[in-house]
């Protein structure tokens, strides 16, 4: 037998060994009592884990390999998403300790499972090929369901664990389908051979009956609209690092396979499915804004925040192939790195909120208020992410709002963009709430914050608001990797 | 030298943010040398400034985001540069103006105000869209907290409405920058965000007449005009002293500043079409601003109503596109944040003392208060047009302006200049003499700070009313560029009312 080429997967190679050695080392650190103890060391090899995987794809930029039959690729397209999962899965782990320890539950495979997801969702953004599509869906799929489930002695938890266990395995089910119709339509499940296959033939009842299914099952994981009823409960529900980690790597894990898998694999369907994530785009937006403007805990509302992003981000995906063109694509590619940091700073500052009071803090509205004297900085820096997140210029929301907008419009989609903009000036009323409560609303109870933000949590944080401000303020260096990445899709 | 104007006050802020936290007394003095370092840094550009050319001056232009055309590009031309040196001159007023009266979280309060002030310098400077784009939001942030954390006892409804509001018109404005800029680059332009190379594109056809909409109504609502100025009333009334003076002496200009280098200066075809519209807009505000004042029971309502009347003149001046119309329109802004910053500066004043902002408590005041009487009086006849003072060459220019274009609305404005009178004497009245209040004999007359906070403001008001040379001689040129750009459309479009509306169906 034939070895294959494993410099694709080195990255994924280390993180294996890294979830590995956390399980195996795990039993033998002292603990004090469940779920307390010193965990520095499962920890530090999580990092290290991320560092390295980080580091090898850093050093695999430019080099293109096929390996595995043609079913995994190493490009920069890859590269660029593994090196985003890795700083987002270091960001979150970097936060969750503090969070973690608050309410009792530090335990080793939490950080396991998280390398496992990356790991899925590095195989998702280099997969070329339907079937290890799907299986890195599920690894990444499964590992979430138990991550949202983690806190198992909380009704909410588990509430959430269940939903998104059932829904996803549902959609994941619906996808599963629609790959098999691929195969039935092609006789192939590599995206370039159906590429080829069904190229020529163009939008076929069949084909593109397949080609909805797919889109219904990826359009599940980034919480698109009407798929986004689980997204609000599973966020809530599950720990808050958690809930920020759903929120930016599965959905740009997915956001990857859809522009990958689409482009490649369904060229003669472009107008058709671009129309299709046009519509849900429009409906994913609107439902998004719409919702998030009622809710009075800012976690869930950040849950309704970030299916409206999945829906700024679908317009560029529709209009790469309402266009036929990759162009608006490199936005999304942008926006989502734009987006990794800032929504995961600002579930940042939820999570050391949540951990300075587990039994009170239930992340409303009301108890925002004050925030601004008691606790300056998390203020500050929560403002700073939700500027962002509504896209006032000089920050990361802006850059990934203003090229994913460009792109539509560049698309001939004028009419998309003024939707998605008009929603975004909706946006800002919700995130301008919570800024409202924490600086101009003096606090009805205590509810004071005991440390102020430290070791971890703070590295993390710093890190998401520094990159929110660079990518604002100098987003060339960004744009021009976005589009050395894209380029590769089409070796 | 533009880059060093932009960013001083917030390279002050961030000195103020490291080293002074706690010390109030420090960081308000160097919140105040900042400012007149901006000041005078300004006034020296104005003294290099070249008349007699629309080229723009000192020029800067660095690449920022090469691939979509982006530039860190400045320059003035004599528009930019009075409207640069009008913000200058109130951020040091409104940094002494609110010296004593922002008691809480006074750090935050001079560095939003620092910022603020970097934000509309960069919109008045910047050469590049993009950049626009980007300063034009940004002040939105800074004016939001200071509405919203010092204003009064409705500013939070007040801060998210003026957030709101300019944040829609801005982000369609978004749009249809994108849409001009794809355009251009692709029918045979680079793809630039240059404002000076879009102005060559000669967009025209119905991309045009909606790309001008979506400019002119971020814009308007900026303004405001008429029906889209609720939001200013609430704004400016819950702000704090500092922030009503900024935004009604600087950030409302921002908006006809845009109407002319965009609106204008891309789409002249439409402008000209859209100009007996904007004419009808604008008497309806200058009539209606001066009617609603006339109602007022809140001092600071009063003057907000009537920055709506005084924004009407404006803009009726600019969208004659004849010389003395433009001119006025340009140095009636001036005007307007000179006086309306003075009255709002005066309101400021007599709050601080009585805690109160309605007309009918108070009266006599000139008895305890006769400095502030006097000053008061200046001011008030200077808004109300009286000659030898600022505001009648604004409005007479503009009246001239009015009168070329279409005699009918040079008679409504002069009802407009009537009731500005009536509203105006009248609050005066029954503020300073009639009846008067015992409570408030024993308040004492402007301190030091507030009068030599009063006197720059005086001193312009009487330098622009009696030697208006100085400013006109720096709009000239710039005037006559804005005429040379409208003139090839005049005969054909100038007085069409339903010309826009028709056009902007034409291409469909």
């Amino acid at each position: 037998m034939q070895v294959p080429d494993l410099v694709p997967v080195i990255p994924e190679l280390i993180l294996l060994v890294a979830a590995c050695a956390v399980l195996l080392v795990e039993p033998f650190l002292k603990t004090e009592g469940p779920g307390r103890g010193d965990k520095t060391a499962v920890m530090g090899i999580a990092l290290a884990g991320l560092a390295g995987s980080l580091v090898v794809s850093l050093a695999l930029v430019g080099q293109h390999r096929v390996s595995f039959a043609g079913m995994l690729v190493l490009d920069d397209w890859a590269v660029f998403f593994k090196v985003l999962f890795a700083i987002g899965a270091g960001l979150t782990i970097l936060m969750s300790p503090l969070y973690l320890e608050a309410h009792r539950r530090h335990l080793g495979e939490y950080y396991a499972l998280i390398l496992f997801a990356v790991i899925g969702m590095d195989l998702m953004a280099a997969a070329r090929d339907f079937i290890l599509l799907y299986l890195a869906l599920e690894l990444m799929a499964i590992s979430s369901y138990l991550l949202a489930a983690f806190f198992r002695y909380r009704a909410r938890s588990n509430e959430s664990a269940l939903k998104y266990f059932l829904t996803g395995t549902f959609a994941s089910a619906i996808m599963l389908y629609g790959i098999s119709l691929v195969y039935g339509q092609s006789g192939a499940t590599n995206y370039v051979a159906v590429g080829q296959v069904l190229g020529g033939q163009g939008g076929s009842v069949a084909v593109l009956f397949a080609v909805f299914l797919v889109a219904m099952g990826l359009a599940f994981k980034v919480s698109a609209a009407p798929f986004h009823m689980w997204t609000p409960d599973v966020y809530q529900g599950a720990p808050t690092p958690v809930a920020a980690f759903f929120s930016v790597g599965p959905k740009a894990a997915a956001f990857s396979a859809i522009m990958a898998a689409f482009v490649v694999a369904f060229p003669g369907a472009v107008k058709e499915w671009g129309l299709l994530f046009i519509v849900l785009s429009i409906v994913t937006m609107l439902v998004g804004n719409v919702f998030a403007l009622v809710q009075t805990n800012v976690k869930r509302m950040l849950a309704y925040s970030s299916i409206a992003h999945a829906g700024y981000l679908l317009t560029g995906v529709g209009a790469m192939g309402w266009a036929g063109n990759s162009y608006p694509g490199q936005g999304v590619m942008l926006y989502l790195a734009a987006y990794t940091f800032m929504n995961l700073g600002a579930f940042g500052v939820l999570a050391y909120l949540k951990s300075q009071r587990p039994e009170s803090f239930d992340h409303t509205l009301k108890q925002m208020a004050g925030l601004g004297r008691s606790s300056p900085w998390a203020a500050v820096l929560l403002s700073l992410f939700l500027l962002s997140l509504t896209g006032i210029p000089g920050t990361a929301g802006f850059i990934g709002k203003f090229y994913v907008f460009s792109g539509v419009v560049w698309a001939g989609l004028w009419w998309l963009a003024v939707i998605g903009v008009l929603l975004s000036a909706v946006s800002a009323y919700y995130y301008l709430r919570v800024i409202i409560y924490m600086f101009f609303r003096e606090p009805e109870g205590e509810y004071a914050v005991k440390h102020p933000i430290s070791g971890g949590m703070a590295g993390s944080l710093a890190v998401s608001a520094i990159a929110t401000l660079i990518i604002g303020i100098v987003p060339s260096w960004l744009w021009d990797a976005v589009g050395s990445a894209f380029i590769t899709l089409f070796r | 030298m533009l880059t060093a104007l932009t960013f001083l006050p917030v390279a002050g802020a961030l000195v103020m943010l490291i080293f002074m936290r706690g010390r109030p007394s420090a960081y308000k003095t160097t919140a105040l040398i900042t400012s007149i370092f901006t000041l005078a840094l300004s006034v020296y550009l104005a003294a290099r400034f070249r008349t007699g050319t629309a080229a723009y001056q000192f020029v800067e232009d660095h690449s920022w985001i090469s691939s979509l055309g982006i530039s860190y590009h400045l320059g003035i031309d004599g528009i930019s540069l009075v409207l640069v040196l009008l913000t200058t001159l109130l951020s040091v007023v409104a940094i002494l103006g609110s010296w004593n009266s922002i008691k809480d979280r006074g750090l935050a309060f001079f560095i939003s105000l620092l910022v603020l002030e970097t934000g509309m310098l960069g919109v008045f400077v910047s050469m590049d869209l993009f950049l626009f784009y980007v300063f034009w939001e940004i002040q939105l942030i800074p004016m939001y907290f200071i509405i919203g954390l010092w204003g009064g006892a409705r500013r939070v409804y007040a801060a998210i409405k003026f957030f709101l509001f300019t944040f829609v018109g801005s982000v369609l404005m978004l749009v249809a920058i994108l849409a001009i800029v794809w355009w251009y680059a692709k029918n045979g332009g680079p793809l630039t965000f240059d404002i000076l190379a879009l102005q060559q594109a000669g967009f025209s056809g119905s991309l045009a007449v909606w790309a001008f909409a979506a400019f002119f109504l971020a814009f308007a609502i900026k303004v405001p005009m008429f029906p889209v100025h609720t939001w200013l009333p609430d704004a400016h009334t819950e702000a704090p002293t500092a922030g009503s003076v900024i935004l009604a002496g600087v950030l409302l200009k921002m908006g006809v500043y845009g109407m002319i280098r965009f609106c204008i200066g891309f789409f002249p075809e439409v402008a000209v079409k859209a100009m007996l519209p904007v004419l009808i807009l604008s008497a309806i505000a200058v009539v209606y601003g001066a009617a609603m004042s006339l109602v007022q029971p809140d001092m600071k309502r009063l003057v907000a109503y009537s920055s709506v009347s005084h924004m009407g003149f404006v803009t009726a001046g600019l969208f004659t596109f004849n010389q003395q119309g433009i001119e006025g329109s340009v140095l009636q802004m001036v005007n307007h944040g000179i006086l309306t910053g003075a009255l709002f500066m005066m309101v400021g004043f007599f709050y601080d003392r009585t805690h109160t902002r309605l007309i009918r408590d108070y009266g006599g005041m000139a008895k305890p208060m006769p400095v502030a009487a006097a000053f008061f009086s200046l001011f008030v006849v200077g808004s109300l047009g009286l000659p030898g003072l600022n505001g009648f060459v604004g409005e007479f220019l503009i009246l001239v302006g009015v009168f070329q274009y279409m005699k009918v609305f040079a008679v409504i404005a002069s009802v407009g200049v009537v009731l500005g009178a009536a509203y105006l004497l009248w609050m005066y009245q029954r503020t300073m003499f009639q009846q008067a209040n015992e409570k408030w004999f024993s308040l004492k007359d402007l301190s030091a700070r507030e009068i030599i906070t009063l006197v720059p403001l005086v001193g312009m008001a009487i330098w622009i009313g009696l030697y208006p040379h100085t400013f006109l001689n720096l709009l000239h040129a710039p005037a006559q560029n804005i005429m040379a750009q409208v003139q090839p459309y005049l005969a054909e479009h100038g007085d069409s009312l339903l010309g826009l509306a028709g056009s902007f169906f034409g291409g469909f």
